[in-house]
């Protein structure tokens, strides 16, 4: 699994109770807003948040989310990068919650991570069941 | 009925909620009930989500709101939302959301408009 | 070195000069060069009259003259020169990259106007190729325009896109739902094979957007529409006190 050294980011988030996943939600817009993403971007980075919250909330019951600004790539373009990561039961099929979550059709499955890939730049995830999950997302911001 | 979430108003047949709170998922869940309830209470034949005051809608928020739209459909009645903030919109269409059972309107007077005619 | 180059300037010239005849450049390059030659700074005061001599002469122009004065110049500091070629290649290879950025620019922003044609309307040619960037922006830029003047119709003219990849596609059709999550219609116009080819491989919903022909139909088909109830329901109102 992914380790982890909370003082490397910005913000770092526990996430126990479910107000958590709004405030996080709340914390993550902040950031992004001050570092110039435009609204819409500011508007998924947040929404993407929340969903990563929830998944902890939701399966793992506790988790951090930690958030921060870095450049990537040879153009050093700014970029949020955003960890959500838990000891929970992790997920038995990873590529099945990647890609078939597309729906919301349900209360329970979904899990969200298809439309956070979708919102994101990129999107890495890694679970073992019995140990945890991992998910990194970036994105990058765009010029004017 | 339990203390609102959100103050509503009656007008005409209808009823609109407009959304004026961070809605985290226990407040969302609420209220549901309690538009359910005063769906029932008041014969209503149509409900007005405005959410033009809400700055994240995800996966979850709309989930309920598509299925509070259906619940309300069982019970007789339209659902419109209207407002939706631009971002919101792009941000939802992005994920590919798709809010089943609901009417999404441009402003308050078109929610009423769509309702009227759908009579 | 300095008197090397000062007495023998003329016969430099002669030999630099050749058939293209550029000699301003290479005695004002010349004369900079004898004259900062013992300094420290040579590097920072050949630069100017080397970027002007680099405008002027090609580039085996400018290695000919460079290895014609190494063999006639004692000391000629060759690998000090190149130095500054290498820099101010470096420099104005980011000058043109900005501009082409800047460019880029001005070209997104003047491709994607927004016209408000009619009441309630909100016209979009698309113009060029789409890239993912460009077609973020413009998502962005319309979905804005079209909750601020609530636009009734969004008409989306794709005549002049040659064509489109999947990702693009992909955020048109996004951006499609986007406008019908505001409340409004989103008419498709102008539509090639290529780009119906694409659509209908991402699988794009008709029942979400209203497909036209040309634009021609586009129009008639949304100025029918525009005028809204609540706008018929009070100019009739007013109408009614007029008569009275």
């Amino acid at each position: 699994m992914i380790e982890v050294n909370p003082q490397d980011y910005d913000i770092v988030l526990k996430i126990k109770d479910e107000s958590d996943i709004a405030v996080s939600r709340q914390m993550a817009k902040n950031f992004a807003q001050k570092m110039n993403f435009s609204l819409a971007d500011v508007t998924k980075i947040a929404t993407a948040v929340s969903e990563l919250a929830r998944n902890i909330y939701r399966y793992a019951k506790e988790g951090y989310i930690y958030i921060r600004k870095k450049e990537a790539g040879p153009e050093k373009a700014t970029t949020i990068e955003i960890l959500a990561c838990d000891k929970g039961p992790g997920i038995e099929n990873v590529e099945l919650a990647v890609s078939g979550g597309y729906t919301t059709s349900e209360r329970s499955l979904g899990l969200g991570l298809a439309g956070i890939r979708r919102l994101m730049d990129s999107f890495h995830i890694e679970s073992e069941v019995g140990k945890g999950t991992a998910v990194i997302v970036e994105k990058r911001r765009r010029a004017f | 009925m339990k203390s609102k979430v959100v103050p509503t108003i009656k007008l005409y047949d209808y009823l609109l909620v407009p959304i004026q709170i961070e809605l985290d998922d226990n407040t969302v869940e609420r209220l549901q009930m309690q538009i359910l309830h005063e769906i029932h209470e008041n014969d209503v034949r149509g409900i007005i989500i405005d959410v033009s005051m809400v700055d994240v809608i995800d996966s979850y928020i709309s989930f309920v709101l598509s299925e509070t739209a259906g619940m309300a459909k069982a019970m007789g009645c339209h659902t419109v939302l209207c407002g939706i903030q631009p971002q919101v919109a792009l941000t939802l269409a992005q994920m590919g959301i798709r809010l089943k059972d609901i009417i999404t309107a441009r402003s308050l007077e078109d929610a009423i408009d769509i309702l009227d005619e759908l009579e | 070195m300095k008197e090397a180059i000062i007495y023998n300037l003329e016969g430099l010239l002669e030999g630099l000069a050749g058939e293209d005849g550029i000699k301003k450049e290479w005695e004002d390059f010349l004369v900079n060069l004898a004259d900062a030659s013992e300094n420290a700074d040579m590097k920072e005061k050949i630069k100017e009259p080397l970027k002007s001599l680099m405008n002027v002469v090609n580039s085996s122009a400018l290695l000919k003259g460079f290895e014609f004065l190494n063999e006639k110049i004692e000391g000629f500091p060759l690998a000090e020169i190149l130095k500054v070629v290498v820099e101010v290649l470096d420099e104005s290879k980011k000058e043109k990259e900005t501009r082409i950025r800047e460019l880029g620019d001005i070209l997104a922003e003047l491709a994607t106007p927004i016209i408000r044609i009619w009441q309630d309307i909100l016209l979009v040619p698309l113009i060029g190729t789409l890239d993912s960037h460009r077609a973020q922006n413009m998502a962005e830029k319309l979905l804005e325009k079209t909750a601020s003047t609530r636009a009734k119709m969004v008409i989306v003219d794709v005549t002049g896109v040659p064509m489109i990849d999947t990702i693009v596609g992909g955020f048109l059709i996004e951006m499609f739902n986007a406008i019908k999550l505001l409340g409004s219609d989103v008419i498709l116009t102008g539509i090639k094979p290529e780009i119906a080819h694409t659509l209908v491989k991402l699988g794009v919903d008709f029942n979400m957007v209203i497909i036209k022909r040309d634009l021609e139909s586009a129009l008639k088909y949304a100025i029918g529409i525009a005028p809204d109830k609540s706008d018929r329901k009070h100019s009739r109102k007013r109408g009614d006190g007029d008569e009275e």
